[in-house]
């Protein structure tokens, strides 16, 4: 019986001291976010272009129709444009890839001037009028 | 061992209490010192919970008799797999399983965030350790300490109720206990949210993958659930709507709109408040499912006055965390303002939250049935029991509706569906739907609300077979991938869409099974050795089924079990002979009451489902005299019960998918955007991420 008291006694003390020892000899938990992980625009952006990757989607698949895609991708164009800059603002610190910047920079200019195709979704260069990928006329600033 | 089991226990509590004081303290001070601390005590306390179940499990396998708990649920001829389950056999041990379970998605959940969502964590250690305190001051001062000892050691124990040994009974409560703890875990998130102010979509996306663990935990427990009562309880049926039940079917229920509704707030930006309560709302009903099931509120209406201490400190509880989650969501209200408005009705938008008020109204009718018996008792005195009939009433129509919005939903366009889009996506499944309604009417199905079943199921898995068929296809010419190729790529690059579907699919098998319920066939005739019965499945055939006579067995008292009666019944099916089945009645030295095991004979198209009713004469039965072998045989014919389990596995398997983490998830974050954007080929793949 004494010994399964004493075990009780030092089972006791080990979680005690397992506990308090970072209190004691100053052990910290970090507390701040981690770099890697999504910040409150980013999570904005992501959902906003997620958004806009299920407008393409049902595009795609036949469920959505020319003029309802096109009324729809505009307005979350407009929101994804948003989020994009308000990432691009809240994020100075927050580096990505050489790459993913150059990726989004294209992507960025592509929806403010209009170059993704409205028709197929084809990312086009500046200064493009027609499509490269479908031959479309490509309605510069519909995005607006 | 078991002392040491108790000595734990004790120790757990100021251990959690400490934990809690320090999260709450560290998050509002940002001191990461207390914080460290509060996570260590997390770890601390699961070391305890551990400790103090092996000390129950050792009285257990040790025939310890002077514990109470030990002395009421085992005795010395039960076997070791029983003795161990006898963890949970019961009240007072499940309260601490259900506390070791607890500590352990807490331990998960500290270690898996040890270096991310840190700014939630203090808060999140907090809120998990008030609930681990919460069980811990129940364990000990509410008369349900598993480790009470009695006043003396009786020579044997009383045993463990014998339908409760069956194979489905000993992995069901760990299941639903695994879903109704692992939801502490969203719910320490959202708290966390509320109180650190951090009120955008990321503490769904945090969230998200708990509540799927512990909504398929909560739905397998439940399926498991039915299998027990449908293999073990001997009267046919899979569903009583008793109170048991129904409390593990309402935080399933309030889980799944919440499911749905986040998908409004993470493509809408509204609800805010909505998903937030229906966390909250989830959370408080897992606890009502353990105060209603194992406060003894229920099951022992006798000893009523003695439990109701328990009682008192569960609604204590639950009032505290209901008052403590209402105020911290005013106090946030200016943070969960929605960003957008229903723009049309007919929308995407609009079919969710149909599909949330739905399931909350289900939820409410379950609730209310399940408990209204308890106020209208308290009130007026008198029993008053609500059956099968008014649940049915009630929640077979919006189950309908449900049906029908899990084929509407993944097709209605967002934000507002136009005239066009609804005739290009509707007029195939809806053509689909009411051919089926024709044929099956044509096919002599004249049954109501079977007929309606049927055809919506046939509605749903025709729009999801067509969104399969579809984003396959466009996959497979845009990435010039083969179809087997393609169908795999666009289920792994968006598994939660994909997964979800899969999941309608079990769903839409389990809802066919049940309308199938409406053309059970029951038949009860009095049998002696040699005679026939007849009787024809609603598919037209017949099973002729012959009674071939009783053969007793008399235990020695090994496992229980004092003596068995078997019945055994030869099979033919319009002629053909399908083999033999056997029911049986058997008495236990634990129970006064005859068991009964049934026979079951299952197929795709049915079951056939012996029930051995009554023994003529026992006595003769068992003093072998050839005389005594009348039987009652009750017989029931029951279509499409067996597409209830293969649901449940497709159900299983969806969720699985949908939770399945992708590898490089953080690596690759930014790219389904990027490729929506920018070239066709890549827009698919995207699309289909």
């Amino acid at each position: 019986m004494t010994t399964v008291f004493l075990g009780g006694a030092l089972v006791a003390a080990a979680v005690t001291l397992f506990i308090l020892q970072p209190i004691l000899s100053g052990l910290h938990a970090s507390l701040d976010r981690v770099e890697d992980e999504l910040t409150d625009t980013e999570a904005r952006k992501r959902i906003a272009l997620l958004a806009l990757r299920d407008v393409e989607y049902d595009f795609l698949t036949g469920k959505l129709d020319e003029p309802d895609y096109l009324s729809l991708k505009a307005d979350l164009t407009a929101e994804a444009l948003a989020a994009l800059e308000a990432d691009e603002t809240a994020s100075d610190t927050h580096f990505l890839d050489d790459d993913v910047e150059a990726e989004i920079t294209k992507i960025r200019a592509a929806l403010r001037l209009g170059l993704m195709c409205g028709s197929c979704g084809f990312g086009n260069d500046d200064g493009s009028h027609f499509c490269s990928a479908c031959g479309q006329e490509l309605k510069i600033g519909v995005v607006g | 061992m078991t002392i040491l089991g108790e000595i734990a226990l004790w120790i757990a509590l100021p251990i959690s209490v400490w934990g809690m004081a320090l999260g709450y303290a560290g998050g509002r001070t940002q001191r990461g010192d207390l914080v460290l601390s509060a996570e260590r005590s997390i770890y601390a306390v699961f070391f305890l919970l551990v400790l103090a179940s092996l000390g129950v499990v050792s009285a257990f396998l040790g025939d310890k008799f002077e514990y109470w708990y030990v002395a009421s649920y085992s005795n010395r001829e039960m076997e070791v797999f029983y003795k161990i389950t006898g963890l949970w056999a019961g009240q007072r041990g499940s309260l601490l399983f259900w506390a070791l379970l607890l500590g352990f998605f807490a331990t998960l959940c500290v270690f898996l965030n040890r270096k991310k969502n840190r700014e939630f964590m203090p808060y999140v250690a907090g809120v998990l350790q008030t609930i681990i305190t919460f069980f811990l001051i129940v364990l000990l001062f509410a008369d349900v300490n598993p480790f009470e000892q009695l006043a003396f050691t009786p020579a044997n124990g009383q045993g463990l109720n014998p339908q409760l040994q069956n194979y489905w009974m000993t992995i069901h409560p760990p299941t639903l206990y695994l879903g109704f703890t692992a939801f502490t875990i969203p719910f320490a998130f959202a708290v966390a949210a509320l109180l650190n102010g951090r009120l955008d979509a990321r503490w769904i996306q945090l969230t998200r993958r708990w509540i799927l663990l512990s909504w398929l935990f909560l739905a397998v427990g439940i399926i498991f659930g039915m299998r027990w009562a449908y293999e073990e309880l001997g009267w046919g049926g899979y569903w009583f709507w008793d109170p048991v039940e129904n409390a593990s079917l309402l935080p399933w229920l309030t889980a799944t709109a919440f499911l749905h509704s986040i998908q409004i707030q993470e493509n809408r930006g509204m609800l805010k408040v909505w998903n937030m309560s229906l966390v909250m709302l989830t959370f408080l009903l897992t606890i009502f499912a353990t105060f209603l099931t194992r406060s003894g509120l229920i099951d022992s209406v006798h000893s009523f006055a003695q439990e109701l201490k328990i009682a008192y400190i569960f609604l204590g509880f639950m009032g505290g965390v209901l008052l403590a989650c209402i105020l911290l969501i005013v106090y946030r209200l200016p943070k969960l303002q929605s960003e957008n408005s229903i723009q049309s009705f007919l929308s995407r938008e609009s079919a969710f939250l149909f599909n949330n008020l739905m399931l909350l109204g289900f939820a409410f009718a379950v609730f209310w049935g399940t408990i209204f018996p308890l106020v209208a008792e308290g009130v007026t005195g008198e029993k008053v029991s609500v059956g099968p009939p008014f649940f049915e009433r009630v929640n077979f129509p919006i189950g309908l509706v449900l049906l029908a919005l899990a084929g509407i939903g993944p097709i209605i366009a967002w934000r507002r569906a136009t005239k066009r889009n609804l005739q290009k996506n509707f007029s195939i499944p809806i053509g689909v739907m009411l051919l089926v309604a024709a044929s099956l009417w044509m096919a002599g199905a004249r049954h109501g609300l079977a007929l309606v079943t049927w055809s919506v199921c046939a509605f749903v898995l025709t729009i999801i077979a067509t969104e399969f068929w579809k984003g396959t296809q466009a996959r497979a010419r845009i990435e010039g991938e083969g179809y087997a190729v393609a169908l795999f790529h666009l289920v792994t690059r968006n598994r939660r869409r994909w997964g979800g579907y899969i999941v309608h699919v079990g769903i839409v098998m389990i809802y066919f099974a049940f309308a199938g319920a409406a053309y059970n066939v029951d038949q009860r005739q009095h049998m002696l050795p040699g005679d026939q019965m007849e009787i024809t499945s609603p598919f037209g055939h017949t099973y002729t089924l012959t009674y071939e006579g009783l053969s007793v067995s008399l235990g020695k008292g090994q496992r229980n079990l004092l003596w068995q009666a078997i019945a055994t019944v030869s099979v033919e099916q319009d002629g053909v002979a399908k083999g033999i089945l056997t029911t049986e009645k058997r008495q236990y030295v634990t129970s006064d009451q005859l068991m009964t095991e049934v026979g079951i004979r299952q197929t795709v198209r049915e079951d056939l489902y012996l029930i051995l009713s009554a023994m003529d004469d026992v006595d003769g039965v068992l003093s072998a005299n050839s005389a005594a072998q009348g039987i009652d045989l009750q017989v029931l014919v029951k279509p499409f019960v067996a597409w209830i389990w293969y649901g449940g596995l497709i159900l299983a398997l969806g969720t699985v998918i949908a939770l399945w983490p992708s590898v490089d998830r953080r690596r690759n974050r930014n790219r389904p955007e990027l490729e929506a954007v920018t070239t066709p080929a890549t827009a698919m793949a995207g699309a289909a991420r």
